[in-house]
Order: C-alpha cells, then sequence, then structure tokens
C-alpha cells in the first residue's frame, strides 16, 4: 500500500515513463530495451538519424503499434485512451478525411477526445489557416496539411504534445513560427515531446534529449548534460615536452594529447585559456600557439551516433 | 455508443459517395421492381405477351417474398459503400488518428460495426416501406399486409450477413479495389461454385450454408420458389438457414475485432 502510494507520488513526477520496450519488425530489431521518463514541464527531444526508431517509439506510446515487449505510462499511469485525449499529437503524416473541409475535420478530432468545438476557430488562426477553414483537406499543400495537424494537436488545451518531425514540409518561415509556438506553449506549462532528426532543432528548443541509434538508447537526459560539449584547447610552445610534462600536473586538465607537434588539451569546465596561459608563463613557459576549439554539437552528435 | 455513432455519422454524412451508392439503392429498388410490376420488364421473351419468369406477384402477402430477393441483389451498392468507407480509413490513415486522438481500438471497430447495423436497419425499413407502398397499390389495402412479414426479418439478417462481410473483407484487405473486387468475385462466381462442389460430394446440401448462400437461402428467386413446392420439401428450415446466417455475422464480429485488436495499425 504504501509502496503503491510512493510510486505513485515518483511517477507523478514523470509525465512518461517508458519501461524496457522492444519491438521487432521481422529480423529487424526496431527498438531494443528501450527505458526513459520524460518530466513534466520538459521540451524533450528524441533524437536519432534516419531508422533510429522514433517514429517505431512514439507509434507504440500512442497504441497505432504493438510493443514485443516492456511498457509505458502516461500521466502517473491514467489509462491509455484517455491519456491519450490530453495529448495533442502529430505522428508522420497529417492524416484527416481528404473529402472534408478543415474546419469539419476538426470536429471529428474534437469529438473523439471529447472536448467543445469553441477552440476551433483559436487553432486554425494560430496555425495561419483560418481564411481557408472551409477548404477541403484534399486541395491543401504539404505544409498546410501539416499546419492543419498541428492545429488539431492543439485543440482543447492538451497537457502535452507529440510531435514526430513537425517541421516537416515548412518553408523557413513556417519552421521559425512552429520553433516559436513550442516555446510559448512549453511557456504555458506543455510538455512537448519532440521527435527529430535534426540536431539543429533538438538543440534551439529542448530542455532534455534521448538520442537513439538502431534502436539502442544512448544517451538520455537534460541537454546540457548529455550533448555536453567538451571544449579543445590547443597549445604549442618551443620546448614541447617540458610543455607536456608543465600542463600534465595543472589542476583541471582532464587530457592531453599530442597531435601534429600541437598539444590538444580536454579541459574541466573552469579552465579558460587565459588560465592556462598564466600557469604556463608563472612557470616560465611562453606559449607560442593558443587555441579554443569549439567542439560543434554536431560532431558530438555524429561521434554519438557513428560509435 | 451514441458518441460513437454521432462521430461515425460526421465521417459520412459529408461523403458524396456515400450519399450516391444509398440513392442508387433507394432509386433503383423501387424503379427495378415498379418495371416488373408493371410487365414492362420481362426475362424470358422478348416478344409482347411471351412467357416471364419474373414474378409479378406484388400483392400482399406475395410482395414481402419477391422484394426481399431483389432487395438481397441491391444490397451490394450497400456492402460496397461499407468497403470504401472503412478501407478509407485505411488509405488516409485516418484509423490511426482516431486512436491517437484517444480512441482505443475496440472503439474503432464498435464504431463501424455500429454503422454495419445501422446501415441494416435502414435498408430494412426502406425495404419494409417500398413493400408497403407496392402491396397496398396492387392490393388495394392493407389487409394483408403483415402476412409473410418474416420475409422482412430475412431481408435484415441477409443484410447484416453481407455488410457483415463486407466490413471483414475491408479490414482484412484494407484496399477498397481489391475488397470489393474480391466481394464481387465471391458473391458472383466462387460462391456458386463452392456450392455446386460441396452438394454434389455430400448427401446433405452443406454448400447452401457458405456465408451469403445461407442468406440468399432466406430470400430465393420466385421462380425457383415456385418450382421447389412442386418437390419434395427441403430437409432445412428457414429457421436453420436464419441461425446459420447469425453464425456467419459472429464470426465477422470476433474474427474482425480479434485481427483489428491484435495487429499494428
Amino acid at each position: 500500500m504504501f509502496v503503491t502510494f510512493i510510486s505513485k507520488i515518483i511517477s507523478l513526477a514523470h509525465l512518461l515513463t517508458i519501461q524496457n520496450i522492444s519491438k521487432a519488425y521481422g529480423s529487424i530489431q526496431a527498438l531494443s530495451n528501450v527505458s526513459f521518463e520524460v518530466p513534466e514541464g520538459s521540451v524533450f527531444g528524441v533524437l536519432g538519424p534516419n531508422g533510429s526508431g522514433k517514429t517505431t517509439l512514439l507509434g507504440i506510446l500512442m497504441d497505432v503499434l504493438i510493443a514485443d515487449s516492456g511498457s509505458y505510462s502516461w500521466l502517473g499511469g491514467m489509462p491509455n485512451a484517455d491519456a491519450r485525449k490530453q495529448i495533442g499529437s502529430l505522428l508522420e503524416t497529417p492524416n484527416f478525411y481528404h473529402y472534408m473541409s478543415a474546419y469539419n475535420n476538426l470536429e471529428i478530432t474534437a469529438s473523439i477526445r471529447q472536448r467543445g468545438l469553441s477552440d476551433r476557430d483559436a487553432v486554425l488562426k494560430q496555425v495561419g489557416l483560418y481564411e481557408r477553414k472551409d477548404s477541403k483537406f484534399q486541395t491543401f499543400s504539404l505544409g498546410m496539411k501539416q499546419r492543419l495537424a498541428i492545429g488539431a494537436a492543439l485543440l482543447g488545451n492538451p497537457k502535452v504534445l507529440v510531435l514526430d518531425e513537425p517541421t516537416n514540409w515548412l518553408d523557413p518561415a513556417g519552421i521559425a513560427e512552429i520553433r516559436e509556438l513550442i516555446r510559448t506553449l512549453n511557456r504555458q506549462g506543455i510538455t512537448i515531446i519532440i521527435a527529430s532528426h535534426l540536431l539543429d532543432e533538438v538543440e534551439k528548443v529542448c530542455t532534455h534529449v534521448a538520442i537513439l541509434k538502431r534502436g539502442q538508447l544512448l544517451v538520455n537526459g537534460p541537454v546540457n548534460e548529455a550533448l555536453r560539449q567538451e571544449d579543445n584547447i590547443e597549445v604549442r610552445a618551443n620546448d614541447m615536452s617540458a610543455l607536456q610534462q608543465l600542463l600534465s600536473a595543472m589542476p583541471g586538465i582532464v587530457n592531453i594529447r599530442s597531435n601534429d607537434g600541437t598539444l590538444q588539451l580536454t579541459c574541466a569546465d573552469n579552465i579558460t585559456t587565459a588560465a592556462i596561459n598564466e600557469y604556463c608563463s608563472s612557470k616560465g613557459i611562453v606559449l607560442s600557439h593558443l587555441l579554443l576549439r569549439k567542439k560543434s554539437l554536431e560532431t558530438k552528435f555524429m561521434e554519438l551516433t557513428n560509435k | 455508443m451514441g458518441a460513437l455513432l454521432a462521430i461515425e455519422w460526421m465521417k459520412i454524412k459529408r461523403y458524396r459517395t456515400f450519399w450516391v451508392l444509398v440513392g442508387l439503392f433507394m432509386l433503383l429498388l423501387p424503379v427495378w421492381n415498379y418495371e416488373i410490376a408493371s410487365g414492362v420488364m420481362k426475362f424470358g421473351s422478348d416478344a409482347k405477351g411471351g412467357v416471364n419468369i419474373l414474378s409479378t406477384a406484388y400483392s400482399f402477402p406475395d410482395v414481402w417474398a419477391n422484394l426481399g430477393f431483389w432487395g438481397s441483389i441491391f444490397i451490394i451498392f450497400i456492402s460496397i459503400l461499407v468497403i470504401i468507407i472503412t478501407t478509407n480509413e485505411f488509405q488516409y490513415r485516418t484509423h490511426r488518428q482516431n486512436i491517437i486522438d484517444g480512441w482505443d481500438r475496440a472503439a474503432f471497430f464498435n464504431a463501424k460495426i455500429l454503422v454495419v447495423l445501422m446501415l441494416s436497419i435502414a435498408a430494412t425499413l426502406f425495404l419494409c416501406l417500398t413493400g408497403l407502398a407496392f402491396g397496398w397499390s396492387f392490393s388495394g389495402s392493407l389487409a394483408h399486409a403483415f402476412d409473410n412479414f418474416q420475409m422482412v426479418g430475412y431481408f435484415f439478417l441477409l443484410s447484416l450477413n453481407y455488410l457483415g462481410l463486407a466490413f471483414f473483407l475491408a479490414i482484412v484487405v484494407r484496399r477498397s479495389g481489391l475488397a470489393i473486387g474480391l466481394f464481387l468475385l465471391y458473391n458472383n462466381i466462387v460462391e456458386h461454385i463452392l456450392k455446386s462442389v460441396l452438394n454434389h460430394f455430400s448427401d446433405m446440401p452443406i454448400g447452401n450454408f457458405l456465408p451469403l448462400q445461407a442468406s440468399d437461402e432466406l430470400l430465393p428467386f420466385q421462380l425457383m420458389q415456385m418450382m421447389k413446392s412442386m418437390m419434395p420439401a427441403s430437409a432445412i428450415s428457414s429457421t436453420t438457414y436464419a441461425l446459420v446466417t447469425v453464425g456467419w455475422c459472429a464470426v465477422y464480429y470476433f474474427a474482425g475485432r480479434a485481427i483489428l485488436l491484435r495487429k499494428d495499425w
């Protein structure tokens, strides 16, 4: 009794808990033993190259696909169908009744989610489709279909948004708009889960990230931890061996690699180029070369996913 | 249940194909029968006053069996409609969207089952009204209107069977062209072959119990009925065929449900 009470309290802090989910399509293992938690209030990025299992994972979480093993629980363990009514979701392609107008399609969405019809105008305005609300879905361009799908996800003030590649098919202005919308909604307290193969997208909007590669979870956690940027500092001096000896004794230097007559230093966060310069000159070594190389997230992402 | 049906109605009421196919059923069933009843349309001889094998009995109570047979032909329109509205959901992936938006799979399945049920009821009501109109104008009164009225009940079971099989095929095949092709092929050709083969090699006419045939036996072509009445009475009663029909409907329901609930969408 007490244990279930405690575990309920713990799971409340997590909006979504995923435990050991695996799924195979024939001989292809799409997901193997994926577990992580999505904290309430976060913008959670599920990042990975094409074919890494992002869409399969979201499909399972929305019950359109069935996992071979493992479990998940939404919103503190409420029945999944009820939870989905409070989740605005956009998976892969925008799916609507082709012969119906945007407005009437939203009537169906709102009815299934047991929401009133009153905010249809508002969401259509929010995604810039209000003028086309009476046009049939089949007359929409891909970008407009995507906008309508985002609008449908916003119906009835959802607690959570699940977006699979939300900026697909949008023009640059549209992409910027959606990013801004995501930030605004998150500030209003909505938790947002985004799957993307675009690191840039995750870097710009996410607070947390899980990186998938061929169905395996590589890392997950807050973006600044999971994708920590380790800076390299390059140094040269006339007497390289003395320099190497000196720096290996310096506190805060994690690793030293010699490369092409240059030393590459991996340092703790508090070590700056100025500190190194000062330390060396105080020990009587004059640096002939001192350079900070910022490792881009891109490189980090490639490293993670190409291992 | 009412909510499920209300949402299904939102989907189909704005679908032109729905109105066209329902309209064809509602137009062609009375027009076709009116042509036969008034002797304009004949099978058997082109010559005026020639032999006509079509029954022109449209007064009470014969109208029910006669109209019921033709209903079993025209229900094909509604069967095709069921296939189209079901496969559309798969083709445009709106079945997934319904789940994503908060239905569970059983809700999606039950909603479509309710549509099948409602269409069967509506087709039966329409047949009933058409029968009353024909019977009244040919009999001059409604005195024997409800004699032999079980035929209307048989037509309801037949509709449920046809639309149920159409729905089941749509779930299994998921593509509208293929499902419609298979349905028509089965109804018009394959079942006749199977029936003949089964009945040829068995003492009991078990071929009559095939999915659609079981219901067709409830509402046979009227000339056949006349010929049969000259032969020894059939060992199999209409009640048996009615029960077999209900059995097939249960098969569509449980097998269709199992398929939809277990597979990836």
